[in-house]
């Protein structure tokens, strides 16, 4: 298995994010695990670059964090969704289902 | 009263940011570093695949800072602005006798509680739609060269 990297559309990460956090609140680590985990490692996000996108999202209402205790013991940021992130979250989706279904459709009519 | 204003004027400090990332982004990194003790590195070994898979991590850092200071900084802006604007509005309104004054304070109180729902409802930054989102994502796959050797 070779690692490629493909450029996704924009958007892709924050999506992503916004549906892991959908669950319950979490830190950068426990994010990138769990996407991880569900891409079943097919799909890796960069660990440091999660970080910016984290900072954008709560700058635009997204997401909000607060300073808790790790499954460790460590002093750790945690991340939830809120109530203007999950509306974003829903948006997001149906947006692409859209876009997937359309292109899936382009696809098999070549 | 008092505490209000001074919180408001208060500018965010960046030393403090900086420290809060750092921490947040040392915590990811020590993570990572055990679990690669975990599967069987050392220690040395394992804190060096640690920082090369988080990046780069002072350039990270940076951004993340800068992101979380103009957030504050401007929301403090507009914060400030929308009170002083409401403030001459009412003044207005209330000090004067002629109804074209009068509406003007009405116009200004509008644009202030305007000022204001925009920056609760849109998370309010300029920068928002200037700032591209650099997708960071890795799609593990085949590559024909692999294909061809399997």
């Amino acid at each position: 298995m070779a690692n490629e990297r493909t450029d996704l559309m924009q958007g892709t990460l924050e999506l992503l994010i916004l549906n892991t956090l959908a669950r319950e609140s979490m830190h950068g680590y426990g994010i990138v695990l769990r996407i991880h985990e569900a891409a079943e490692d097919l799909l890796k996000v960069e660990d440091g670059s999660l970080y910016p996108a984290l900072y954008r999202m709560e700058e635009r209402g997204w997401i909000k964090s607060e300073w808790g205790v790790s499954e460790n013991n460590r002093r750790a940021k945690f991340y939830k969704l809120t109530s203007k992130g999950k509306r974003k979250l829903e948006a997001e989706r149906a947006n692409w289902n859209r876009i997937s279904k359309a292109i899936t459709k382009v696809l098999q009519a070549t | 009263m008092k505490i209000a204003i001074v919180n408001l004027l208060a500018r965010p400090n960046r030393k403090k940011t900086a420290f809060e990332v750092e921490e947040e982004l040392q915590f990811h990194i020590e993570m990572l570093e055990r679990k690669y003790v975990q599967q069987g590195m050392s220690e040395a070994h394992a804190k060096a695949a640690a920082l090369k898979r988080f990046g780069n991590t002072e350039r990270i850092k940076k951004q993340c800072v800068d992101i979380s200071r103009r957030q504050s900084l401007l929301r403090r802006i507009l914060k400030i602005s929308s009170i002083l604007i409401a403030l001459t509005g009412l003044a207005i309104h209330t000090s004067s006798s002629d109804y074209k004054v009068a509406r003007l304070g009405t116009v200004l109180i509008m644009i202030a509680v305007s000022g204001r729902l925009l920056l609760y409802v849109r998370g309010l930054s300029p920068w928002i739609f200037l700032s591209g989102t650099k997708t960071s994502l890795s799609v593990f796959t085949d590559t024909p060269k692999d294909a061809a050797r399997t």
